[in-house]
């Protein structure tokens, strides 16, 4: 019955959003729903035993299990740090006139309900009732992309639902060969994820590689996998900072927690040694694309929007070696990534509002005299910056090492290629940082721009967690330890 | 037997038409007649529903048939050609990559391509003879359908005609899912969702801000032929 607490949390936050006349009103609702989603979710964490699949007797459609509540935890806190950090952003969006004050509701509708359909996506244990969920998330978020009064903003968000639905069709074509899969092998045909692990070592590998290619297509396009990543650029670097935070550190995520569910099962068969090699493939692919891409990038939310296919593109590798170590980092991998990203896409939405206002979308940003006018942001981007590319205190840092340690395990040759790719990627963010932080007026000469007052409902994002990734980067509970360990075993690695 | 000599010859008289219909999308300009042909295929779709209905009785077919007709044959369509009319636009004569001769054929060798992909991923079923001959080329023809409607998503430049060519995917993808497996609830209450998907789609694409449309709206102003209207979102 946990479910429907979230349930109600949310439509208690539409009533609100529809009845609230003010932006502040609307941005509270907001953030009450991503506290009370999190209150929801820690009480599950530390109160019930989990996995529970005993919601709506009689039928196994939706279910919690570690991985679950892992990403629901993940997306919680984004949504709920995205939703405070929207309260000065979006403000000022108001005011410089690229929100329409009519927009106001829709968007913070589309917000709640986007925050309710992913927690539920993440809760399905019905393959197919996942898949429906995921498509809406796809909708929805277009919407919080196109809400902008800009025509890039629509045209970036036409491309994302036209790549992403086209493709999750494909997805769809592979879940029905997944049902005539198990109908075939189990007499009654059942998209149930904890039903199909269980089963998962009788089915014919022919068929298990024609599903999986097939399912994987329709979620890498999801998680901005290679050749499937050219909406994402588009859509981060349009989308208002606030939302490019969750698209980045929560749908991304979908799209990969599709791909590890799928991959569980057919670790389980023989059709694992086919499947493996082409992950791989791809998340090499990914890694490069990204990497060569943002070497010449000149604005800075889609050097970021870049960076996420990179770590999307280590996420499958690490997937790829599938030894219970390497996906004890991927799990890990997924929490640092977003919680990372999310801080860089803050401080970038900072920079955004300093420089870019009189400035048509497209055109390289024009930063300079950074440490002047937007010292934290400033810093947010460095921290940030340093934290993505795996500096050591850092939590990804930790990831990335073992997932590369693991790769290495696997061959040599691809763990040179991939070390190589990666120092690229680091190397186009310093060199942005470097060259652009490091404009400066001199002085004695005017500067025609204002400082732009960052309320603080901006900042205390950024500064959360950046303090988060570090803290956790040094010291890992060890009862998260516990937590990840009991994901990987009941993946089945 | 003659029911099933005669249910045998209803399918591939309908799998024709599919692939007619299909044809007819990838190569025509004109946008009404479009929205026409997606009505016309969906049409058939029902009517391949109702004949498996006959045939095998699962009552979850008949409950598909009426889905589809309800929503594919007649709301879709008529909301999309109240939207046309509205933005008036009436054809769509830029291919991307591609002439429509060229699709045509790009489109036959998708099909052989199919076909020998899945002969060989259903090939122990086929032999085991749970699948028969008539649901082989209808999985088939499913997969083919949505290779095509792939094709004139990618490779049409208006919003409107590529929303068709998803839709055309997704009748792809019913048509699949008809013949390749027997359909479980979810996957109805899934036509309805996407449905309801696209005409959110289409509605912000209503508002008048695609971007070919923009284009089309400045030249009109710009010669006074236009008066902007505003329409309530």
């Amino acid at each position: 019955m946990i479910l429907v607490a979230y349930v109600l949390c949310a439509v208690a936050a539409l009533v609100l959003v529809a009845i609230s006349r003010t932006h502040r009103q609307m941005n509270m609702a907001a953030i009450g729903l991503g506290l009370l989603f999190g209150a929801i979710t820690g009480y599950i964490l530390l109160c019930v035993q989990v996995p529970v699949d005993t919601f709506m007797v009689g039928n196994g459609y939706f279910f919690i299990d570690h991985l679950g509540l892992f990403e629901v935890i993940v997306a919680t806190v984004i949504f709920t740090l995205a939703a405070v950090y929207a309260r000065g952003y979006v403000e000022n969006l108001l005011i410089s006139g690229e929100l329409e004050t009519g927009s106001l509701k829709l968007f913070y509708a589309a917000w709640c309900l986007l925050e309710l359909v992913i927690v539920l996506a993440f809760y399905s244990d019905n393959l197919a009732l996942f898949w429906i969920f995921a498509e809406m998330t796809t909708i929805i978020s277009a919407m919080l992309v196109a809400i902008l009064s800009a025509k890039e903003n629509i045209d970036a968000a036409l491309k994302y639902i036209f790549v992403a639905s086209v493709t999750m069709l494909f997805a769809f074509v592979g879940l029905i060969f997944l049902f005539e899969i198990a109908r075939s092998t189990l007499g009654t045909g059942t998209l149930n994820w904890t039903v199909l692990i269980k089963h998962a070592s009788a089915f014919p590998p022919g068929m298990m590689i024609a599903a999986f290619t097939l399912i994987f297509i329709g979620f890498a396009a999801k998680s901005g996998i290679f050749p499937f990543h050219t909406w994402l650029p588009e859509a981060h670097a349009k989308a208002p900072s606030a939302v490019s935070a969750v698209l980045s550190g929560v749908l991304l995520n979908v799209g990969i927690y599709g791909i590890i569910r799928v991959f569980a099962i057919v670790h389980q068969t023989p059709a694992f040694t086919t499947v493996t090699p082409l992950i791989l493939l791809f998340g090499v692919l990914s890694i490069a694309i990204a990497a060569i891409s943002m070497l010449p990038e000149k604005n800075l939310k889609k050097l970021i929007a870049f960076s996420s296919i990179e770590n999307m593109g280590i996420l499958l590798i690490g997937l790829a070696v599938a030894t219970p170590l390497a996906i004890f980092w991927v799990i890990f991998h997924i929490m640092a990534h977003a919680f990372t990203k999310a801080s860089l896409f803050f401080s970038t939405g900072i920079l955004h509002r300093q420089y870019r206002s009189h400035l048509s979308a497209d055109a390289p940003d024009d930063i300079h005299d950074v440490f002047r006018f937007q010292p934290l942001a400033a810093w947010g981007i460095i921290l940030g910056g340093l934290a993505i590319i795996g500096m050591p205190p850092f939590m990804v840092f930790f990831s990335k090492f073992f997932i590369l340690l693991s790769l290495g395990s696997l061959s040599l040759w691809v763990l040179a290629l991939v070390l190589v790719l990666i120092f690229i990627a680091t190397a186009a963010i310093g060199y942005f940082v470097i060259t652009t932080f490091t404009r400066v007026t001199p002085p004695g000469e005017p500067v025609d721009l204002v400082a732009y007052q960052t309320p603080l409902s901006m900042k205390a994002p950024i500064v959360i967690l950046l303090a988060l990734i570090l803290i956790l980067g040094i010291l890992f509970p060890a009862g998260g330890c516990t937590f990840i360990g009991q994901i990987v075993t009941e993946l089945g690695f | 037997m003659t029911d099933s000599v005669f249910f045998d010859g209803i399918i591939k008289i309908l799998f024709v038409c599919v692939i007619i219909t299909a044809a007819y999308i990838i190569t025509t300009k004109n946008l009404i007649t479009l929205v026409r042909v997606y009505a016309l295929q969906s049409l058939t779709l029902v009517c391949i529903a109702l004949a498996l209905y006959w045939y095998e009785g699962a009552a979850i077919l008949l409950a598909i048939a009426l889905i589809t007709l309800v929503f594919k044959v007649i709301v879709i369509p008529y909301f999309i050609t109240t939207v046309q009319e509205k933005i008036r636009i009436k054809r769509d004569i830029e291919f991307h990559f591609l002439s429509p001769t060229s699709s045509l054929l790009l489109s036959l060798g998708l099909m052989l391509l199919v076909y020998i992909t899945l002969s060989r991923i259903f090939q122990d079923t086929l032999a085991k003879g749970s699948i028969g001959t008539p649901l082989f080329f209808g999985a088939v023809i499913g997969i083919s359908l949505v290779l095509m409607g792939m094709m004139v998503t990618f490779s049409r430049k208006k919003a409107i005609t590529k929303v068709l060519g998803y839709l055309s995917m997704e009748n792809g993808v019913l048509l699949f899912g008809l013949f390749a497996t027997e359909l479980p609830f979810i996957i109805e209450f899934l036509i309805i969702i996407d449905l309801v998907i696209l005409i959110l789609l289409t509605t912000i694409l209503t508002v008048g801000i695609d971007s070919t449309l923009e284009e089309y709206h400045n030249r009109l102003h710009r010669f006074y032929l236009w008066e902007e209207q505003e329409e309530a979102p």
